[in-house]
């Protein structure tokens, strides 16, 4: 049982994660200094807490591929509530955010009330958002956010980037949800077998609406954060955010299929992924270089987690 | 023997004979409903702007979304065997990239057009190669594709255009007979496509593999190997689809349309192909490619801002999808 | 019958194992032209691993395979399949999306001089093959999705037939057919082997064993007990062979012991198997549904369970009126359903038998929103002891390891955990070993006795009259009529399954 355990996909990621940075910190001394680490964490803040949710969303099975779009949206509508509607701008941002929710929300509906396959909900979501985010700001961006604003997106709080505390609070929170208590146990007999869940007694339906309200509501705070942290908001903002978000939760060991994965694995898949697109650029190694190592590394670690289940599974 | 149970003598012999339009609508209803949408459109726009009708446009529309329309072929055989490939746009990219620069290089033509094909096979070999053999879902194995080509892309082009195109290479601006090579060759594919699907063994053989793969085992039907035959034509489909893409202009941009993958993907699920597998036929999506041209170029004559394009092809996916799924219900 | 003495397939000391546990002990077994050979055995007890040695799934690790007298050896299904051996498996291998004669033939299809596939020969070929099994109402453009399980059985045959099989193995066939289907396949079967076909008939079900069969083969833990031909058994035999003792009673009954009415239902419809349903049940009481595939019982306890709620009428428990819109609903209201299909809708097979078992009461196993593990796997730990499920991995095990009745041990087990006042079982044996079986039984004798009411749906007509202290009939959504266990006989019952069904039919 002890050697089952440590052939995890997350205990191989973690190794391979320590591995990775190890090599990285030794390519350039710019690498491990608290300064650069820190700086990392910010950057990794918005694609992490959609990650995180998306973790769960995968879990069930289903798929969210218009968080992107959603990031899009809630940087228009906050521009928009603030600027056009001359709302205060915490008010513009809830709105926003609330806004993103609802997008969530539809997805959720569709797909639980509908039984529409996700893949293709959220597909559709995702031109419907964006194409909303676009149509909405007509391609004109908007910028002249005040000061205190950019506390979020570019400031600390006790010297750790204020995102970073968000997102470490989120994780923590999500993994206790999913391995802990009784929604976890739902999202994962959802995955594995929904009409036994469904059977049984779970809520199938309320959870799968919880859970993309909730993907929506990430996306939307990364937004909104994405907004502070540039500085500006412009309708393509977010694009490709949802590959992103999904590589490092499959990389982290959750099954495409559901029934399987956890928040820790994500995180790691995090941390990998950031790590080595960091660590490259200092090293000297061009971005792209970067982009197609990450796709490596993806299909490299499933590659390898699926020799040692000699069992077959998918 | 009275055996209870057996239908009424009445309902065998209706069952004997299924009418020919009742096959047709059950077989091609999708079909139906886009052509339908489609002629709404154009005489209702038409209507609105008789310009919209001029045979300029009209030919504009249906060739300018052609390389979609035979991108959607390959990707239709990949969905119908149960996978799905979301590498498609930037290995497009690339072997746009490729063909370009073969031909400013003073390479022959017909190697500017033969290499993408080629190397479009080679790629999706290895992709087919993972799935099938190595068992990774093609979801995670054509997302580390998209960034290895992704990455690739930049890396090969470093954000430059190619211009100065040889004329010889544009295939996509050359007009036989009036009417833009683009055309025959995605009529011609698709319905070459769709016979195939329909009357060889092989092609049959995807709808099993994507219905019921296990009993598609039972049957002998060798899908590892079957499998890496579907990504290879559609590499091959890909690659097509790039030579339409790369001549169209003068000009070959170093990025991709963004989200052309999900654009073909697209295009075969409103065709009809269920995104479950076993279903669905080739020549719906290269309706429905046309289909979204038409709407593209409906909302510029109609002055509705071309921005709201994108959400309007997202609301037509929504409604597509959620009329089926009520009127597979309703049948239940 | 002529019956070539001469065997078509012939095992000789064939022995297989999976990781180091002996599935096959040097088991002889033959079947010859012409025959039924029917093969029994409790679950696990060898007979699917022999069969799947038989088609080519298998190779075996030791012993012979003999066809028609020569040595032979099957590299692959399809080696198996061209020699003339072919199988209709439970689960059907078909695909719902295409018709009947795109199923028969894929793979094989006739084809034209120029190598494209020849539809109007497949097309007519298939006809030809369905109407030599008398299945003239069986149209070969229908997609298989629009078929029921009894058509789609037959369009398995016909393609075997398409193959030439020379022999037939099937697969539990009846396991979900009606009484007019068994009926109808029983005919298949004997015309198949007037024709010279050699059938391997796998079954749990008597009647038709010793209807159909010429000779039998048990098997037990793996080994050959003996193969005899049918004249030389009885049933008694037949189940001391099969589980090594003598099963007294294969239903016992206890004393009921039937409290006040715990639960009323009036003029309950939804769609168009529930019409009009008005019963009642009490305390204590098992009350039997019998009826036709179709009839209209799943979907009664759907109804019942929240699954798809009524549309009309009234639903009364303890004497007052209730709404149940949901499973969680119904669960809270004490009523428990045990699903006909426990793969796809009882049980989560990739999660563990605890995690499994607590699955309908996580509610009564949180403090705060944490799970007590512990206390999760105490409650597993007891629930395994008392219900007596084996597994070999303990309560970590995942479920879909086990074999079908200690499945179905750890669904009972799991509504049980939530302390229900009603508990429905749909078809509680269906697949499930004489020995499981027996034990399910006994379990729900107790239970009865401590006052849970119990509405058991079940196809065998055997069980639903040695279990039940009420019989309630149904037809076409319809309750034809409630029998007591006094005057329930095998004739009466069957009769009121069957005699409405024509008569609503010629309506």
């Amino acid at each position: 049982m002890s050697l089952r355990a440590f052939l995890r996909h997350e205990t191989i990621l973690a190794i391979l994660t320590v591995i990775v940075l190890t090599v990285l910190a030794f390519q350039s001394d710019k690498f491990f200094t608290v300064a650069n680490l820190l700086n990392q964490g910010r950057l990794i803040s918005e694609v992490g807490l959609v990650a995180i949710i998306m973790t769960f969303v995968i879990a069930t099975g289903g798929i969210d591929l218009s968080v992107g779009s959603i990031v899009g949206l809630t940087a228009i509508l906050t521009g928009v509530f603030w600027q056009n509607f001359g709302l205060p701008l915490p008010l513009a941002a809830g709105m926003a955010i609330l806004a993103g929710m609802v997008a969530g929300f539809v997805n959720g509906f569709i797909i639980a009330r509908f039984g529409v396959p996700p893949l293709i909900a959220t597909l559709a979501t995702l031109a419907l958002y964006r194409g909303l985010a676009e149509g909405i700001s007509q391609a004109r961006s908007v910028r002249g956010y005040p000061d205190w604003f950019y506390v979020l997106g570019q400031g600390d709080l006790g010297g750790i980037p204020t995102q970073l505390w968000i997102l470490f609070a989120v994780a923590i929170i999500c993994a206790v949800i999913l391995g802990l208590t009784s929604w976890g146990r739902t999202v994962y007999a959802i995955g594995s077998n929904e009409i036994a869940a469904c059977f049984s007694g779970l809520s199938v339906d309320g959870a799968k609406l919880a859970i993309y309200t909730a993907s929506g509501f990430a996306a939307a705070v990364a937004g909104v954060i994405f907004v502070s942290r540039v500085s500006t908001t412009r309708s393509d903002m977010g694009t490709g955010l949802e590959l992103d978000a999904i590589t490092a939760v499959v990389l982290g060991g959750t099954s495409i299929f559901g029934g399987r994965g956890t928040i820790i694995g994500t995180v790691l898949g995090l941390i990998l992924i950031q790590g080595l697109k960091n660590g490259l650029s200092l090293a000297g190694i061009k971005g792209d270089g970067t982009i197609v190592l990450i796709g490596v590394v993806l299909i490299m670690t499933i590659l390898i987690t699926n020799i040692f289940r000699r069992d077959g599974t998918r | 023997m009275a055996l209870a149970g057996t239908p009424s003598l009445k309902a065998a012999g209706l069952r004997h004979q299924s009418g020919f339009w009742t096959k047709l609508y059950r077989g091609y209803g999708q079909e139906t409903v886009i052509l339908c949408a489609m002629i709404f459109l154009l005489v209702a726009v038409g209507l609105y702007n008789p310009r919209f009708l001029s045979s300029e446009n009209l030919i504009t529309i249906f060739s300018g979304n052609a390389y979609i329309a035979v991108a959607a072929i390959g990707m239709a055989m990949i969905i119908i065997t149960g996978h799905i490939d979301v590498s498609v746009g930037a290995l497009i990219g690339v072997l746009a990239t490729i063909s370009g620069t073969l031909a400013v290089s003073g390479y022959p033509v017909w190697v500017a057009w033969l290499l993408p094909v080629v190397i479009g096979v080679v790629i999706n070999m290895v992709i087919g190669v993972l799935v099938a053999y190595a068992r990774i879902p093609s979801i995670v194995v054509t997302l580390g594709m998209l960034s290895i080509l992704r990455g690739g892309l930049i890396s090969i082009t470093g954000g430059a255009w190619i211009s100065n195109l040889p004329p010889a290479f544009l295939l996509a601006q050359q007009k036989p007979l009036g009417v833009p090579a683009p055309i025959y060759i995605m009529i011609a594919l698709s319905i070459l496509a769709a016979f195939w699907m329909r009357y060889s063994p092989f092609g049959r053989s995807l709808y099993a593999i994507g219905g019921n793969p296990e009993a598609a085992r039972a049957v002998g039907i060798p899908i590892e190997r079957r499998i890496v035959s579907v990504f290879m034509i559609h590499g091959a489909f890909a690659g097509l689809a790039t030579i339409l893409f790369a001549t169209q202009l003068q000009v070959i941009q170093s990025t991709v349309p963004p989200n052309l993958e999900l654009t073909v993907i697209t295009a075969v699920v409103i065709g009809g192909v269920s995104i479950l597998g076993g279903t669905g036929t080739v020549i719906g999506s290269t309706l429905a490619a046309i289909l979204f041209a038409t709407i593209g170029s409906a909302l510029i004559f109609t002055n509705v801002s071309a921005y709201w394009l994108r959400a309007v092809i997202g609301l037509l996916i929504l409604v597509t999808v959620l009329a089926d799924m009520i009127r597979r219900r309703r049948g239940a | 019958m002529p019956q070539s003495p001469l065997p078509f397939v012939r095992l000789a000391g064939v022995s297989k194992s999976f990781g180091g546990i002996r599935v096959l002990k040097d088991v002889d077994f033959d079947v010859r032209p012409g025959e039924v050979h029917a093969l029994l055995g409790e679950n696990g007890a060898g007979k699917s691993t022999l069969i799947k040695i038989i088609s080519g799934l298998y190779l075996p690790d030791g012993g012979s395979i003999e066809i028609k007298g020569r040595a032979a050896s099957f590299a692959s299904t399809r080696d198996a399949t061209r020699q003339g051996i072919a199988t209709v498996y439970q689960e059907l291998l078909l695909f719902p999306e295409l018709t009947v004669a795109e199923n028969i033939f894929l793979g094989h299809y006739p084809k034209r001089p120029r190598g494209g596939i020849d539809w109007s020969q497949a097309r007519n070929e298939a006809r030809v093959l369905l109407d030599s099994l008398d299945c003239p109402d069986l149209d070969v453009d229908t997609k298989i999705a629009k078929l029921s399980v009894a058509q789609r059985q037959r369009v398995e045959i016909a393609k075997a037939l398409s193959h030439d099989a020379r022999v037939l193995i099937m697969d539990e066939p009846t396991a979900s057919l009606t009484q007019a289907d068994v009926l109808r396949l029983m005919d298949i079967v004997r015309s198949l082997r007037a024709r010279g076909v050699a059938i391997i008939y796998v079954s749990h079900r008597m009647p038709e064993i010793f209807a159909l069969a010429d000779r039998v083969t048990v098997l037990r833990d793996g080994a050959l007990i003996g193969t005899k031909p049918i004249g030389d058994l009885n049933e008694e035999s037949l189940v001391a062979m099969m589980v090594g003792r003598s099963i007294d009673q294969l239903f016992p009954k206890a004393e009921p012991m039937i409290g006040e009415t715990i639960l009323e239902v009036e003029g309950l419809s939804f769609g168009k198997l529930v019409k009009d349903i008005s019963f009642s049940l009490r305390k204590g009481e098992i009350l039997g549904i019998a009826g036709l595939v179709g009839s209209g019982r799943t979907e009664l306890a759907l109804t019942l369970f929240g699954i798809t709620p009524a549309a009309a009428g009234m639903i009364r428990l303890n004497g007052k009126p209730v709404t149940i819109r949901s499973p969680r609903a119904a669960r809270d209201f004490g009523i428990a359903y045990v699903p006909e299909d426990r793969g796809l809708q009882g049980l989560v097979k990739s999660m563990s038998i605890a995690q499994n078992i607590s699955m309908a009461s996580l509610d009564r196993l949180t403090r705060g929103i944490l799970i007590r593990f512990a206390k999760e796997a105490a409650r597993a730990t007891e629930a395994v002891k008392r219900l007596g499920v084996r597994a070999r991995g303990g309560i970590h095990q995942p479920v879909g390891e086990l074999s079908g009745g200690n499945q179905q041990k750890v669904v009972i087990a799991k509504w049980l955990e939530t302390s229900p006042a009603i508990l429905i079982l749909d078809e509680p044996t269906r697949g499930v070993d004489v020995g499981a079986k027996a034990e399910i039984h006994a379990m729900m004798g107790e239970l009865a006795q401590k006052g849970l009411a119990i509405i058991m749906i079940s196809s065998e007509l055997p069980e639903v009259l040695g279990m039940s202290d009420r019989i309630l009939v149904m037809n076409n959504g319809r309750v034809i009529q409630v029998f007591d266990r006094s005057e329930a006989t095998p004739e009466s019952v069957g009769a009121a399954m069957t005699v409405a069904h024509q008569t609503l039919e010629a309506a």
